[in-house]
């Protein structure tokens, strides 16, 4: 073996592994995660919530981003305008007057049964987790599909930095895993915030609607809205006057493609088939016959 | 020619996947359609005639008649040009005749009442209205709603009828509106009959639509037969009469007197309990403070004050929902068909209900002075498993004709040393200085308002039921030795409690409680974080416990075993 050959053989091999460990990232986490047969969630409750913040620092401190200055005085500036996620507040909180009077409705990734970012997500980037979390991995290519798929305009991208990922919530799968629960969950000072699984949680939202039905609309916003989130909210008021569209329907997003998806190679590969093969079966007769066919057809 | 064939499926196979794809792409579901809201305006006597309930959709847009231009120009000739009359009673319908049934009979009954009038005045060279479409049918009034508020029965004006009524007949008689049906009288015309003594309220035989017992429901079908709903019906005794004395009247010099104008009844303004406690409720015989004993029942009776009931009160109907007659006439100790079935019990402790005495008391604290702590006390039924005794002799008291009133609640007793006047509380310490609960003002405060009203000082009859408002689910035995009211931290942990998700932590039970009594009580302090939570000098402290850490791998398969719900 020559010299040029070993340094082929070399690459080639450190190649192939990082491109695989790169194209499959769930290899890496695939033992911290534990088996879990249910999806977990949070149940919020917009009624206990009063605005205080406190969730945003605790994601900010979590996951390592600017920490929000969440002082009162501060706070009544920021809750003036409707914000959305960014790629460094991966949960924020809004405002609404209603006709009940004003709430506080915290919003950040539903992490959706059936994920439309999962679904686009070309690399597996995007992922579903087997206990609910939807999830971000490096191997990211950067064609931000997710953030087109998202129904609830989620997942961000950071713009300005020279090596940009797509930032968003992701249930803070690293402290599920390690026995935790969120860092919002753990700093609500009201409870407005209840994580569990996605049965539990459900159960004592209609828990709740059933014992208060003054208090809340019947209604549980992500029960069965594309498909079902294991984010769950619970409101006083009907859900399109504290900001959440209910125009999405009930059909989960990856769906509105699926069919087309499964028609294509079908299409593309058995349509011109199976019609080269009746082309064959028809053919006996010979060319004459299915010329005169052919220029009859012509005449009308 | 093979290759051509080729060509044709596989342009054909093309524009399927082509157009499967679109089709896919563009059936995504459609959004909800926005139902739009006709604006108000103020009703000045003017009526909207638009009758969607016969025409449904309609051709042309509603009419906004002007009823007040209309009755201002036929004073003279009367309210019967427009309006039939039957048995010397004019009846306010329009129009006066409808010969055949349908939308078009209807329709043109409308418009020959209407234009022929118009054209007729217009010929006799007086003032007229439109005769051409466009001029009634106006585009503009295509939305609008026209509405009057309900006219709500109201006690001072009863009263006010009652006295000018005796003025002018000498005697009481109430005949002149009330009267009552008599069901098993064949003969119809002489069905109707007024006897002194028996007079109820319009509601109970002409509103329609709701439960009753057999035989209200039987007079209730007679009057819904002859169209007289609550709204026709008081229409024509109401302005019948006004109509007859109203020139009298204005001879006198009395303008105000005998209104027929629309808005000069529908105000909207309705007067309140507290406007109505000096008037006179009439009198039909009704005990004071009736003592309620049914008869082998097992608890003992009540002594029931139903005079100042009666002050508290708008209407007899809040209470007496179908008859003026005493509750146990139709509910009975296991229940008839008279009273739906519902037994005495329930009929008074019925939680949800509006007549019960339970129902109404619980709307009672529904308000803003008593909704601070009763928002969080659940409602008390018969089915309430384990009351308080105290609870349950407060009515049931078993001496006839006495109500001891108690004696209102006083602070001076408290012990200093264990009621403590200030409480700090250092849950969020890392982050805040202690917030600091005035404990004894609250106390004083609470005390105040219970004194103020007479039910509260009726049922609070001692100061630990004020406690309970807060330190409520207390276990009355280790009160008793401890001689102290329990702690929030007793049963509220501060930590998140896995196998009890829902259970509230220490923090939240501290902020709904406080909070939701703040908001309740429509209270203006103690809304804002900075009142209670005064900032820390220094930098801002991390408030979570758990980093995004490894932790080690021995503890974790520990906890999360732990907090599985399998």
């Amino acid at each position: 073996m020559d010299r040029r050959n070993f340094l082929k053989i070399i690459g080639s091999g450190a190649a192939s592994a990082a491109t695989g460990n790169l194209l499959t990232p769930g290899r890496t986490f695939a033992k911290d995660t534990p088996t879990v047969k249910e999806f977990y969630g949070i149940l919020v409750d917009t009624t206990r919530c009063i605005g205080c913040r406190r969730c945003e620092k605790a994601c900010a401190e979590a996951n390592g981003l600017p920490v929000p200055d969440i002082s009162e005085s501060k706070s009544a500036d920021v809750l003036k305008t409707k914000r959305k996620t960014t790629d460094t507040e991966y949960t924020i909180i809004n405002s609404y007057d209603t006709e009940k009077g004003k709430f506080f409705v915290p919003k950040r990734c539903m992490h959706c049964n059936q994920p439309g970012c999962a679904a686009a997500c070309l690399v597996k980037a995007m992922k579903k987790r087997p206990s609910g979390h939807v999830t971000w991995a490096s191997n990211c290519i950067g064609c931000r599909l997710c953030m087109v798929s998202c129904p609830f305009d989620i997942p961000k991208f950071e713009y300005s930095k020279a090596m940009p990922r797509i930032q968003k919530c992701n249930l803070c799968f690293d402290r599920f895993n390690n026995g935790g629960i969120p860092a919002c969950v753990e700093v609500c000072p009201t409870q407005a915030l209840m994580f569990g699984s996605r049965r539990q949680i459900l159960e004592e939202g209609k828990r709740r609607i059933a014992t208060n039905p003054d208090k809340y609309i019947d209604h549980i916003y992500g029960e069965f809205e594309v498909g079902g989130t294991s984010h769950l909210y619970l409101s006083a008021v009907p859900f399109e006057q504290i900001g959440f569209r209910k125009d999405l329907g009930t059909k989960p997003y990856p769906e509105y493609s699926t069919g087309f998806l499964y028609a294509v190679p079908f299409i593309f590969v058995l349509w011109p088939i199976v019609m080269l093969g009746i082309n064959r079966a028809t053919k006996k007769d010979g060319h004459e016959h299915q010329e005169e066919k052919h220029e009859e057809k012509g005449k009308h | 020619m093979n290759r051509k064939w080729i060509f044709f499926w596989v342009s054909i196979a093309y524009l399927i996947l082509i157009s499967y794809g679109l089709y896919k792409v563009y059936t995504v579901e459609a959004t909800l359609r926005v139902k739009e809201v006709p604006a108000t305006i103020k009703p000045e006597n003017k009526i909207a005639i638009a009758h969607t309930e016969i025409f449904g959709k309609l051709e042309r847009p509603q009419v906004i008649f002007n009823h007040g231009k209309h009755e201002e120009a036929f004073k003279k000739e009367g309210c019967n040009t427009c309006h039939p009359e039957k048995d010397g009673q004019l009846i306010f319908d329009f129009p006066k005749t409808v010969k055949k049934k349908g939308k078009t009979a209807i329709m043109n009954a409308y418009h020959d009442g209407c234009i022929d009038c118009h054209k007729k005045q217009s010929s006799e060279k007086k003032k007229s209205g439109p005769a051409v479409c466009g001029d009634c049918h106006k585009e503009k009034d295509k939305s609008i709603a026209v509405k009057y508020p309900v006219v709500e029965f109201d006690f001072y004006y009863h009263d006010k009828h009652v006295k000018k009524l005796k003025e002018k007949i000498g005697k009481d008689d109430c005949g002149q509106c009330h009267h009552t049906y008599d069901i098993n009288e064949e003969d119809e015309a002489l069905a109707l009959v007024y006897e002194n003594g028996t007079e109820e309220s319009c509601y109970y035989c002409h509103e329609f639509g709701q439960k009753r017992g057999p035989e209200l429901t039987a007079i209730t079908k007679v009057a819904e037969k002859k169209g007289l709903t609550i709204r026709k019906a008081s229409h024509q005794q109401c302005l019948n009469c006004h109509l007859k004395y109203k020139e009298e009247y204005l001879k006198k010099g009395e303008k105000e007197a005998c209104p027929t104008e629309c808005i000069k009844c529908h105000t909207g303004k309705y007067r309140t309990v507290a406007e109505l406690e000096k008037i006179v409720r009439p009198d039909r015989d009704q005990k004071d403070k009736p003592f309620i004993d049914i008869e082998n029942s097992k608890m003992k009776g009540v002594t029931f004050d139903h005079k100042s009931h009666e002050a508290n009160s708008k209407t007899c109907r809040s209470c007496h929902h179908e008859t003026l007659n005493a509750c146990d006439t139709c509910h009975s100790l296991t229940g008839k068909p008279e009273g739906n079935g519902i037994n005495v019990a329930n009929a008074y402790h019925h939680v949800f209900s509006e007549h019960s005495c339970a129902g109404c008391h619980n709307k009672k604290k529904e308000e803003k002075k008593c909704a601070g702590c009763h928002h969080f006390i659940p409602a008390m039924d018969v089915e309430t498993m384990n009351p308080k005794k105290e609870t349950c002799t407060a009515c049931h008291s078993g001496k006839k004709d006495q109500i001891a009133m108690p004696k209102p609640l006083s602070t001076a007793g408290l012990n200093k040393d264990k009621v403590k006047k200030e409480v700090e509380i250092k849950v969020l310490e890392k982050e805040f200085e202690p917030s600091k609960f005035p404990h004894r003002d609250i106390i004083d405060k609470l005390v105040k308002v219970s004194n103020d009203s007479k039910m509260a000082t009726y049922f609070h009859r001692n100061l630990q039921t004020l406690c309970a408002g807060c330190h409520h689910r207390s276990v009355s035995e280790a009160e008793a030795q401890k001689d102290t009211p329990p702690n929030c931290r007793n049963c509220h942990m501060t930590a998140y409690d896995r196998q009890n998700l829902n259970k509230i932590r220490l923090l939240s039970a501290y902020h709904s409680q406080c909070l939701g009594c703040h908001e309740k009580m429509n209270l203006e302090k103690g809304r804002k974080c900075t009142e209670c939570h005064k900032a820390k000098p220094g930098d801002p402290k991390k408030i979570i416990t758990m980093r995004n850490e490894k932790v080690v791998k021995q503890n974790t398969s520990i906890i999360i075993n732990e907090w599985r719900p399998e």
